[in-house]
C-alpha cells in the first residue's frame, strides 16, 4: 500500500468511528430520521439472536430502508415505552476493503435504561453491532447493520431500533 | 364524577362473577394455593418437540408448580419427562437449556442415568452402600408426558390426573386441521420477564377489548365488520376459543398481506384458543405463537412465546414466516410489547389502590365481551375452591 493509500485508508478509519459513535448519539435521542440520513438507499437493518433453548438463530428484526422507515414514522400512533437507551460503543475492528469501497466494522454495545421517574439506571443489553460501512464516495454511510443481541430477555420488548 | 374512598370501595352493581378483588394477583397465600392446587394438577406445555428432534436430545423446564423437569427423547424415540434433580443430593443434573447426550450424569459424585430415567452407575456403589442401597431403585423421578396438539410436550406432575386428550377436551377442535395436518417446527423463542402476576396475562390473551390499545389491530381487525362477529366459545376445564376472522393486514402502513398460511386456515385468517390455566395458542396468517406463563412470585411472571411454522418450509418460506411473526409479535413487533405494558401497568398499579377489577362486559359472548375471562375465573373458583370475588382468605389487607 502506497503512502497516500495508507493515509486515505487511516482517514476512512476516523470517519468510520466518527459515523458509528454519531448514529449511537442520535440514537440515543430518538433521533430516527436523522440515523436513517446516515444510511445507504439499499440499507438492511436486523436484530438477531442465538437461542441456547432451542439451539437457533433467531432474527427479530428485519427491514429495509422503507421498511425501519415506515416503523419509525408510524411510532407516534403507538403506546411505545418511552423509558430512555443510551448507548455506550466501542469500535473493535474496522476492516477495509477498499476494491468493495465497503469496510466491515465490529462494534461492542451495551445498552442501559434509564427510568424516566427517578432516574436509576439498569443495564438492559449487551450486543454487536456488525455494520457493513460505505466509503465509495468519501463520506461513509451504512448499509448494513445486524444488531447481534446477546441479551434475550429484554422484558417488555421496545419499539425503538436499538 | 370522581367517587370518596367510601364510593370507590363499594362493590360493583354486577354480579358477583363479573369483577374480581384484586388481591387474587398479589396475595403470596393465593399463590402458593395456586400452585398446589392448579399448577401441580393439570397439563402443561413443556416445549415444542422440534426442540428435542432427535434421540438424545433434551430440554430443561422450569414448571410453574416449581419444580424444574428435564424433558428427554429416548434412543427409542419416545419423550420422557423427569425431574432435574439428581436422587443423590439433590444438585441439578442438567445446567444448560438444551443439548444432547446419551447418559444423564450429575457433574457433583458421577451418578449416571439413561434417557429412560434408570439409573445406571452409582460410583463406588458397592464400596459406599454395600446390599443396602441399589441403583436400580435410584431412578429418576418421572413425569407423565404426552406429546400432542402440535407436537408440543405436555407434563402433568400429578400421577392421578385424566389423559391430555380428557383435559383439552374438544377446545382444540377449530385449530387441529392447522395443527395436526403435517409437522411443526419452531423458529422463535424468547422469554419476557415481567413484574406482573401470571393471570393479567392470561386475561389480556382472554379479552379483545383491549384492542383499543394497538393501532394495528385497530387499523387491520376493528374496522372490518367481521371483527365484531367474532364470539367467544367456551369450553370444559376453563378453556376458551375465540371467533375466527381474516384480517386487513394493509390496512397497516407498510405492512403486506401474508403470502403464506397454515393448513385449513384462510389466507390472513386467525385462530386463537386460550387454555386454562397459562397457555395461548395464536395462529396468525402465516405463524403460530404460543404462550406459556411460569410464576415467579405473586407479582412477577415469566412469560415464553415460542413462534412455528411448517417443517417442510423452504428457506424462503420461513424467512417469510419469521418477518410476519415479528412484525407484530417479536421483542420489536407492534403488539407484543403494547399488550406487554399493559400487564406491566397492572403489575404496577396492583395493591396500590384498585378495589376492585371488572370483568363485566356482556355482548352476547362476541369479542368485546368478558366472557372468557369469567369462564377462567368459574375454573379457578371450581379448583381453588375459594371465591375470586370473595376475599375472606386472603392474608394481605385491601388496599
Amino acid at each position: 500500500m502506497s503512502v497516500t493509500s495508507a493515509a486515505v485508508v487511516a482517514i476512512d478509519r476516523e470517519a468510520i468511528r466518527e459515523l458509528i459513535y454519531r448514529i449511537c448519539l442520535l440514537l440515543d435521542q430518538n433521533k430516527f430520521v436523522e440515523w436513517l440520513a446516515h444510511c445507504t438507499p439499499d440499507f438492511r437493518y436486523t436484530i438477531s439472536a442465538w437461542s441456547p433453548e432451542i439451539r437457533r438463530d433467531m432474527i427479530w428484526l428485519d427491514h429495509d430502508l422503507d421498511g425501519i422507515t415506515n416503523l419509525m414514522k408510524m411510532l407516534p400512533k403507538h403506546n411505545s415505552d418511552q423509558t430512555p437507551l443510551t448507548r455506550h460503543a466501542s469500535v473493535y475492528t474496522i476492516d477495509h476493503h477498499p476494491e468493495r469501497g465497503e469496510a466491515d466494522v465490529v462494534t461492542s454495545v451495551a445498552i442501559f435504561a434509564t427510568a424516566l421517574d427517578g432516574g436509576a439506571t439498569e443495564l438492559w443489553a449487551l450486543g454487536r453491532y456488525h455494520d457493513t460501512v460505505s466509503v465509495a464516495d468519501g463520506v461513509p454511510r451504512l448499509r448494513r447493520r445486524n444488531v447481534r443481541l446477546e441479551t434475550r430477555s429484554l422484558g417488555i420488548g421496545k419499539h425503538w431500533p436499538l | 364524577m370522581a367517587r370518596t374512598a367510601a364510593d370507590w370501595d363499594k362493590t360493583p352493581p354486577l354480579p358477583p362473577t363479573h369483577y374480581v378483588d384484586p388481591r387474587i394477583y398479589s396475595d403470596p397465600a393465593v399463590f402458593a394455593e395456586e400452585q398446589e392446587k392448579i399448577f401441580a394438577k393439570v397439563w402443561v406445555i413443556a416445549c415444542h418437540e422440534s426442540e428435542i428432534p432427535n434421540a438424545n436430545d433434551y430440554r430443561t423446564f422450569a414448571h410453574p408448580a416449581g419444580k424444574n423437569l428435564l424433558v428427554v427423547r429416548g434412543e427409542d424415540g419416545k419423550v420422557r419427562t423427569f425431574y432435574n434433580v439428581c436422587p443423590h443430593r439433590g444438585n441439578t443434573i442438567v445446567y444448560n437449556p438444551a443439548g444432547n447426550g446419551k447418559h444423564i450424569t450429575c457433574i457433583f459424585h458421577a451418578w449416571a442415568f439413561n434417557t429412560k430415567g434408570d439409573c445406571i452407575d452409582i460410583t463406588r456403589e458397592k464400596q459406599g452402600y454395600g446390599d443396602r442401597l441399589n441403583k436400580k431403585d435410584y431412578g429418576l423421578r418421572e413425569v407423565r408426558t404426552a406429546v400432542g396438539y402440535g407436537g408440543m410436550v405436555w407434563v402433568t406432575l400429578d400421577d392421578a390426573a385424566g389423559p391430555l386428550e380428557e383435559y383439552i377436551g374438544h377446545a382444540l377442535d377449530g385449530m387441529l386441521k392447522c395443527l395436526e395436518s403435517e409437522p411443526l417446527d419452531i423458529f422463535h423463542y424468547h422469554k419476557a420477564v415481567v413484574n406482573t402476576n401470571f393471570k393479567f396475562w392470561h386475561d389480556t390473551n382472554s379479552e379483545f377489548y383491549h384492542d383499543y390499545m394497538h393501532y394495528h389491530n385497530r387499523q387491520t381487525s376493528m374496522l372490518l365488520p367481521t371483527y365484531w362477529e367474532r364470539e367467544y366459545v367456551p369450553f370444559p376445564n376453563g378453556h376458551a376459543q375465540v371467533g375466527d376472522q381474516v384480517v386487513n393486514y394493509e390496512a397497516y402502513e407498510g405492512f403486506h398481506s401474508r403470502e403464506l398460511s397454515f393448513p385449513g386456515l384462510p389466507r390472513n385468517g386467525w385462530k386463537m384458543v386460550d387454555l386454562f390455566p397459562n397457555c395461548t395458542y395464536n395462529i396468525r396468517g402465516s405463524s403460530l405463537r404460543l404462550d406459556t406463563m411460569t410464576p415467579l412470585s405473586p407479582t412477577r411472571t415469566v412469560i415464553e412465546f415460542r413462534g412455528l411454522g411448517l417443517t417442510r418450509d423452504t428457506p424462503a418460506e420461513r424467512s417469510q414466516r419469521i418477518r410476519d411473526y415479528n412484525s407484530i409479535w417479536g421483542p420489536f413487533g407492534r403488539n407484543l410489547h403494547e399488550d406487554l405494558l399493559g400487564v406491566m401497568g397492572q403489575g404496577r398499579a396492583i395493591g396500590r389502590g384498585q378495589t376492585w377489577i371488572l370483568h363485566g362486559r356482556e355482548e352476547q359472548h362476541k369479542i368485546h365481551d368478558e366472557v372468557g375471562m369469567r369462564h377462567y375465573y368459574t375454573e379457578w373458583t371450581r379448583r381453588m375452591g375459594r371465591s375470586a370475588t370473595e376475599s375472606s382468605r386472603m392474608t394481605t389487607a385491601r388496599s
